[in-house]
C-alpha cells in the first residue's frame, strides 16, 4: 500500500525546460486566440506577439545547443540533438517569414488576422513537436496537430472556390496519409513492442515479426512520402498549392514539409539503422534505402519535367516543390547510408540546411508572388510578370536570385545546399545513389528551363501594357529583403551554420533510452 | 606595392565586383545612366594595369604557382579559397584584363539602353572568368565557372538581336548541362581523394595531383575514365567542341558585340585551359586513349567549322562559325601531346582571343552604322572607308594564318606538333598523324578561302547599295582602341619567343604527365635546368 501510494506520488519526470521553446510557441498561439476574441478588429498585434513568441522561441533553442542536459524527463519521448534543433530553427524562421510576407494578403483580403496567426502558430508547435518527438506517438501528434491547421489556413479565402477546393483536397488526402502512418506505426510497435525511436532501433535486429516491421515501413513510407511530396504521392501538391493564398502557399511547401522530413529523418535514419549481424534489419534497411533512392528519381524527374509544362507560376513553384522534396531525399539516404555516427549527423544537417535554405528561397519568392498576384492571386501567370525587371529592379532582383538560387547557382545559398546534399549520396559510394546523385544534376539542368524562363519574362520581354510598380509595405519589405541577404549571405559564408547544424548537444535522450 | 602584389590575383577578381557595385549605386542616387561607362572603363583598365604587376615574378617552379593565396573558405566541407597562376593561367589572365578595357570601348556608343546594368554586368564577368583562371581549388572553380554563365546570359538576352531570348537560354542551358556533371565529378574525386589518403577529402587541385603523383591516389580505369568523361564533356561544350558547338553561333550572332567578343576572346578559352589544367593533370592516361576522339572531333570541326562559315549569309555568324574551326585548331594542339602542338594551342588559345575578338568588334562598327549583318548589304566599303578597310584586311590576315602576324604562329606549331606526335596509330601504309596534321592543313586553306571571300564582298568593288555611301570612316575611338589589338598582333607573329617562355615550362611538365606517366612523377631537375638554360 505504502508502495502504491509512493509511487503515485513520485513526481512524474516532467522537465518542462527541455520542451520550452515548444511551450513559448503554443502560448503564443494561445494569447493570440484570447486578444482577439477581445480585440477582434487588430490588425498588427497578433503578428507581433507571434513574432515575440517566435523570437523567445528561437533564442531558447539557441541556448538549448550544446548544453549538456541529460535529465531523463518525459520518459525518452523528446529527443535533444541536432536534429530536433536545426529543424526547430528552420520551422520559426518559416513562421517568421510568413507573418512578414503575409501582412499584405491579410490587409488587402480582409483575413481573420488572429485566427490566421493562432492557426500559424499552432502549426509551427506542431511542427516542433515532430522534429522533437523521439517517440511514434509524439511524431503523430506533433503532426496531426501542424496539419489540421494547415487545412484551415488553405481554406481561409473563404469566398474563393479554389481556396475552398483546396483545402477540402488537403484535407481529405492529408487524412488518408495520416491514417497509413498510424497503421505502419502500429505494425512498427507490434514487431517491435515499442513506440520510442532509440528502442526500435535496438530492436529492430531481434524483432519478432520481419514482415510486420517491412509493411509497417513502408506504410510509413507512404505516410511521409505524402507529406513531403514525393512522387508518386504528390498528386495533391499542384491543386492545393495553387488554390491556397499566396503566403500559405509558401509556408505549406516550405513548412510541413520540412517537419515531415524531420520526422522521417528520425524514424527511418535513427529508427531503422544497419545492425551488424542482424538479417532483418539489414533486409529493412536495404529495402527502405533502394526505396527512397527510386522515389527520389521518379520524384526528382517528374517534378521537373512537370514545372516546365507550367504557366502558372505559383503552379511551377508548386511543382519545383516536388523536385526539392527530391534533391532532399538525397541527402536523406546518404545519411542512411553513413558509416559514422559523424558522417550520420553531417548528412542530417545537410538535409536540415537544404530545406532551410529552401525554405527562405521559397518563402521569399511566394512573399513577391503575392504581392504582385493582387488580389486572389489574379496576376501568377508568366505574361503578368513580361517587362517588369527593369520597372520593378529591386523587386526582380530580388526574384532572379530566389530563382538562381533554387537553381543551385553558385554564390547563392542553394549552390551549397545541393553540395552538401549531395556529399553523403556520393561518400557512400553505392551504386543507385550514384545513379540518384546523377539523375538529381539532370533534374537541375531541367530545372534552368522553368527558372530561367521567370527572369527571361522579367528581363529580356517588353511590356505590352502599362504596368506601375505597387508600393511595397515595410513588413513585406523586411521579409523579401531578409530572404535576400540569408541566401547571398548563405552562399558566401555558410561555415558557422553547417557547423552548428551538425554538433549539436550529446544525445541525451538516446542515451537516457537505452538505459 | 607589396600589399597590391601580395593580393594581387584577389584584387583582380574583387575590384570589377566592387566597380559594379559602385556603378549601380551611383545610378541609384544619381539617376545618371550615361556615366557607368566612364566607371567600367577605369576599372577596367586599372584591372589591367594591376595584371602586368604579374610580370615581376618570374615563372614558377614545376608544379608551383605565383601569387598563391590559400584560405580556408567553408572548413566545414573542406574547401578553400586557393588561387594562384602558373604558365598556363598567366596569358589567359593578361589576355582578360588586356580585352575588357576594349570591349567596355566597343560598347561606348553602341549600347542604347539599360547602360548602368549593361556595363554593371560586363563587369562582374570579368570577375567570374578571371576567377576561373587563378583558381586552384576545384569547387571554388566551378563555384566561377557557373558564375559567368549569368552576366553573360543577361548580355545576351537583353542587350542582344532578334533572337535573343533563344540565344540565351540555349547557351545557358548547354553550359549548365555539362557543368553539373563535372560538380558530381567533383564531390566524388573528393571522397576519393578521402579514401585514398585515409582521412578528410579535398577539393584542391595541388593536393590531388600530389597525391596522383605519389601514387597515393590511383584511379580504377572505370572509374577515371567516368571522371575524365565529367569533367571533358563541361569543357568540351564550353570550348565547344564538335558535336556540342551549336550553341555557339546562336550566342554569337544574338549577343551585343562586347559580348560577342568576349565570349570569343574570353569564355570560349575556359573549356580549353579546364581541359588542359584538370582533365590531363588528373586523367592522364584516359587523355592519352581518348585522344584519338577528340582529335577526329578536332579534325571534323576545323572542315566543318570553316564549310559553314563559307556560306553564311550573315557576317558575325560567319565569324561565329570561324571560332569553331580556330579552336578545333586548339584542341588538336593540345592533344598531340608534343611540347610544340601544346604550346602551338596555348598560343593560338591567345591568338585568337586577339584576332577573332578584333574582328567581332569590327564587323560590331559596321552594324551600328547600318544596322544590318548580311553580307550582301554591303560591298565596296574600301572606297567610302579606307581606315576601316585596312584595320580589318589587317586583322582577316592575322585570322587567317599569313606569316609576321600572330595567326601563323599558332597554326604553325600546332601543325609541326601534330606532324612530331605519336599519339594515332601508324600502320604500314598509313600515319594517321600526319592524316590529322594535313587535314587541319586543308582547314587553313578554306579559312583563307572564306575570309578573303568575304574580304572581297564587302570591301572591294563599286558602291553598289545606295545607303553605304554616306558611311563615315572610323573615329578616334574606335581606331585607337583597335591599335593595341593590332600591335599585339604583330609583336605576338614577330617575336613570339616571351610568350612561349613563359609558358614552357608548365607545358612541358603537362605534356611529361600525360606521355611517360602511369602515376609517375615529373623528373623535376632535368626540366628545371633545361628551363634555366633556355633563359
Amino acid at each position: 500500500m505504502s508502495n502504491f501510494l509512493l509511487a503515485q506520488l513520485t513526481t512524474p519526470n516532467a522537465d518542462v525546460t527541455l520542451i520550452l521553446p515548444e511551450i513559448v510557441v503554443a502560448l503564443a498561439g494561445i494569447v493570440v486566440m484570447l486578444y482577439d476574441s477581445f480585440f477582434p478588429k487588430q490588425k498588427a498585434v497578433s503578428g507581433a506577439i507571434g513574432m515575440l513568441g517566435i523570437l523567445i522561441s528561437a533564442v531558447l533553442l539557441v541556448l538549448m545547443w550544446g548544453d549538456s542536459y541529460s535529465g531523463s524527463a518525459w520518459s525518452g519521448m523528446i529527443a535533444h540533438d541536432n536534429l530536433r534543433l536545426s529543424f526547430g530553427l528552420v520551422f520559426l524562421m518559416i513562421a517568421a517569414m510568413t507573418i512578414l510576407a503575409s501582412t499584405l494578403w491579410v490587409d488587402i483580403e480582409g483575413v481573420p488576422t488572429g485566427e490566421f496567426h493562432a492557426l500559424l502558430l499552432f502549426a509551427t508547435f506542431g511542427m516542433m513537436m515532430m522534429a522533437a518527438g523521439n517517440d511514434l506517438v509524439v511524431i503523430f501528434l506533433g503532426l496531426e496537430t501542424s496539419s489540421i491547421a494547415t487545412y484551415v489556413m488553405a481554406g481561409l479565402r473563404k469566398g474563393d472556390l479554389r481556396s475552398n477546393e483546396s483545402a477540402l483536397k488537403y484535407f481529405v488526402l492529408g487524412s488518408f496519409a495520416s491514417a497509413f502512418l498510424l497503421y505502419g506505426m502500429a505494425l512498427v510497435y507490434g514487431a517491435t513492442g515499442t513506440t520510442n525511436i532509440p528502442l526500435i532501433a535496438a530492436s529492430v535486429g531481434a524483432a519478432k515479426f520481419p514482415a510486420l516491421l517491412l509493411i509497417g515501413s513502408a506504410m510509413m513510407i507512404v505516410g511521409f512520402g505524402f507529406k513531403v511530396a514525393l512522387a508518386p504521392f504528390h498528386v495533391w501538391t499542384p491543386d492545393v498549392y495553387e488554390g491556397a493564398p499566396a503566403p500559405i502557399t509558401g509556408f505549406m511547401a516550405a513548412g510541413p514539409k520540412a517537419a515531415a522530413f524531420s520526422s522521417f529523418l528520425r524514424v527511418f535514419v535513427l529508427g531503422f539503422p544497419l545492425v551488424a549481424g542482424a538479417q532483418a534489419a539489414g533486409i529493412l534497411h536495404e529495402t527502405w534505402i533502394s526505396l527512397l533512392a527510386v522515389l527520389g528519381i521518379i520524384t526528382i524527374l517528374f517534378g521537373n519535367v512537370a514545372a516546365i509544362l507550367q504557366n502558372n507560376i505559383k503552379r511551377m513553384l508548386a511543382y519545383s516543390s516536388i523536385a526539392h522534396a527530391g534533391y532532399a531525399t538525397v541527402g536523406f539516404v546518404g545519411a542512411g547510408l553513413a558509416k559514422t555516427a559523424t558522417e550520420r549527423n553531417e548528412a542530417i544537417a545537410a538535409v536540415a540546411f537544404y530545406l532551410f535554405v529552401y525554405a527562405i528561397t521559397n518563402l521569399g519568392a511566394f512573399a513577391i508572388v503575392s504581392l504582385l498576384g493582387q488580389r486572389n492571386d489574379r496576376r501568377a501567370d508568366f505574361e503578368d510578370y513580361n517587362g517588369i525587371g527593369f520597372k520593378a529592379p529591386l523587386l526582380s532582383f530580388s526574384l532572379s536570385v530566389f530563382m538562381l538560387s533554387l537553381l543551385g547557382m553558385p554564390l547563392t545559398a542553394g549552390f551549397i545546399g545541393k553540395v552538401l546534399v549531395f556529399r553523403p549520396a556520393l561518400e557512400s559510394g553505392n551504386v543507385l545513389l550514384v545513379a540518384l546523385v546523377v539523375v538529381a544534376v539532370i533534374g537541375s539542368a531541367i530545372s534552368a528551363y522553368y527558372y530561367l524562363r521567370l527572369l527571361v519574362v522579367m528581363f529580356f520581354r517588353e511590356r505590352a501594357v502599362d504596368w506601375t510598380p505597387p508600393r511595397v509595405p515595410s513588413a513585406l519589405m523586411t521579409a523579401i529583403a531578409a530572404a535576400v541577404v540569408a541566401v547571398l549571405y548563405f552562399g558566401l559564408f555558410s561555415n558557422g551554420l553547417i557547423r552548428k547544424f551538425s554538433n549539436a548537444a550529446p544525445k541525451a535522450a538516446d542515451v537516457r533510452a537505452e538505459r | 606595392m607589396d600589399l597590391i602584389k601580395e593580393n594581387l590575383l584577389t584584387i583582380l577578381i574583387l575590384l570589377p565586383t566592387v566597380g559594379a557595385i559602385a556603378a549601380i549605386a551611383y545610378k541609384a542616387v544619381t539617376k545618371d545612366d550615361s556615366s557607368q561607362r566612364w566607371f567600367a572603363l577605369i576599372i577596367t583598365t586599372l584591372n589591367f594595369l594591376i595584371s602586368l604587376l604579374m610580370f615581376t615574378r618570374g615563372v614558377p617552379a614545376v608544379g608551383g604557382f605565383e601569387f598563391e593565396q590559400n584560405v580556408p573558405w567553408i572548413p566545414a566541407i573542406h574547401t578553400n579559397y586557393h588561387v594562384g597562376v602558373d604558365g598556363l593561367s598567366f596569358w589567359l589572365v593578361l589576355l582578360t584584363t588586356f580585352i575588357m578595357p576594349l570591349s567596355v570601348l566597343c560598347a561606348w556608343t553602341a549600347v542604347e539602353k539599360k547602360k548602368t546594368a549593361f556595363f554593371a554586368f560586363l563587369l562582374l564577368l570579368e570577375s567570374a572568368m578571371l576567377g576561373v583562371f587563378v583558381t586552384l581549388d576545384l569547387l571554388v572553380f566551378y563555384l566561377f565557372f557557373e558564375a559567368s554563365l549569368i552576366p553573360m546570359f543577361f548580355l545576351i538576352g537583353v542587350w542582344g538581336g532578334k533572337n535573343r531570348i533563344y540565344a540565351a537560354v540555349k547557351f545557358f542551358i548547354f553550359t549548365a548541362v555539362g557543368s553539373l556533371l563535372m560538380l558530381v565529378a567533383i564531390i566524388s574525386l573528393y571522397y576519393i581523394y578521402a579514401g585514398a589518403v585515409q582521412g578528410s577529402g579535398s577539393f584542391d587541385f595541388v593536393e590531388i595531383l600530389a597525391a596522383m603523383q605519389s601514387g597515393k591516389l590511383v584511379l580504377g580505369s572505370q572509374a577515371g575514365m567516368l571522371l575524365f568523361f565529367a569533367f571533358a564533356l563541361s569543357f568540351a561544350i564550353k570550348v565547344p567542341i564538335f558535336p556540342v558547338h551549336t550553341w555557339l553561333p546562336d550566342a554569337h550572332t544574338e549577343a551585343p558585340t562586347a559580348g560577342s567578343v568576349i565570349l570569343a576572346a574570353i569564355l570560349l578559352k575556359m573549356g580549353t585551359y579546364g581541359l588542359m589544367r584538370f582533365n590531363f593533370a588528373f586523367f592522364p592516361d584516359q587523355a592519352r586513349e581518348t585522344a584519338w576522339i577528340f582529335i577526329t572531333l578536332a579534325v571534323i570541326g576545323i572542315i566543318y567549322g570553316a564549310l559553314v562559315a563559307m556560306v553564311q549569309p550573315d557576317w558575325k555568324r560567319l565569324i561565329a562559325y570561324t571560332s569553331v574551326a580556330h579552336m578545333g585548331f586548339v584542341v588538336l594542339g593540345m592533344f598531340s601531346f608534343t611540347e610544340l602542338g601544346m604550346q602551338g594551342a596555348v598560343y593560338q588559345m591567345l591568338n585568337h582571343g586577339v584576332s577573332t575578338g578584333a574582328l567581332f568588334i569590327l564587323v560590331g562598327f559596321a552594324y551600328e552604322r547600318r544596322h544590318t549583318r548580311e553580307i550582301s548589304e554591303y560591298g565596296g566599303l574600301a572606297n567610302v572607308m579606307p581606315n576601316y578597310a585596312a584595320i580589318f584586311i589587317i586583322t582577316t590576315m592575322s585570322s587567317i594564318g599569313l606569316p609576321f602576324l600572330n595567326g601563323f604562329v599558332g597554326e604553325f606549331l600546332i601543325m609541326v606538333g601534330m606532324f612530331k606526335s605519336n599519339i594515332l596509330n601508324v600502320t604500314a601504309s598509313t600515319n594517321w598523324n600526319y592524316v590529322a596534321a594535313m587535314a587541319a592543313g586543308i582547314g587553313v586553306i578554306l579559312a583563307a578561302v572564306y575570309l578573303l571571300w568575304l574580304v572581297q564582298r564587302v570591301f572591294f568593288g563599286k558602291v553598289t547599295n545606295p545607303e553605304n555611301k554616306k558611311l563615315t570612316d572610323l573615329n578616334a575611338r574606335e581606331i585607337g582602341l583597335m591599335i593595341p589589338l593590332l600591335i599585339a598582333m604583330v609583336v605576338m607573329g614577330v617575336y613570339p619567343r616571351p610568350f612561349l617562355e613563359r609558358t614552357d615550362r608548365a607545358i612541358k611538365t603537362i605534356e611529361a604527365r600525360v606521355m611517360k606517366s602511369a602515376g609517375g612523377a615529373v623528373e623535376k631537375t632535368e626540366l628545371d635546368t633545361k628551363a634555366l638554360e633556355n633563359r
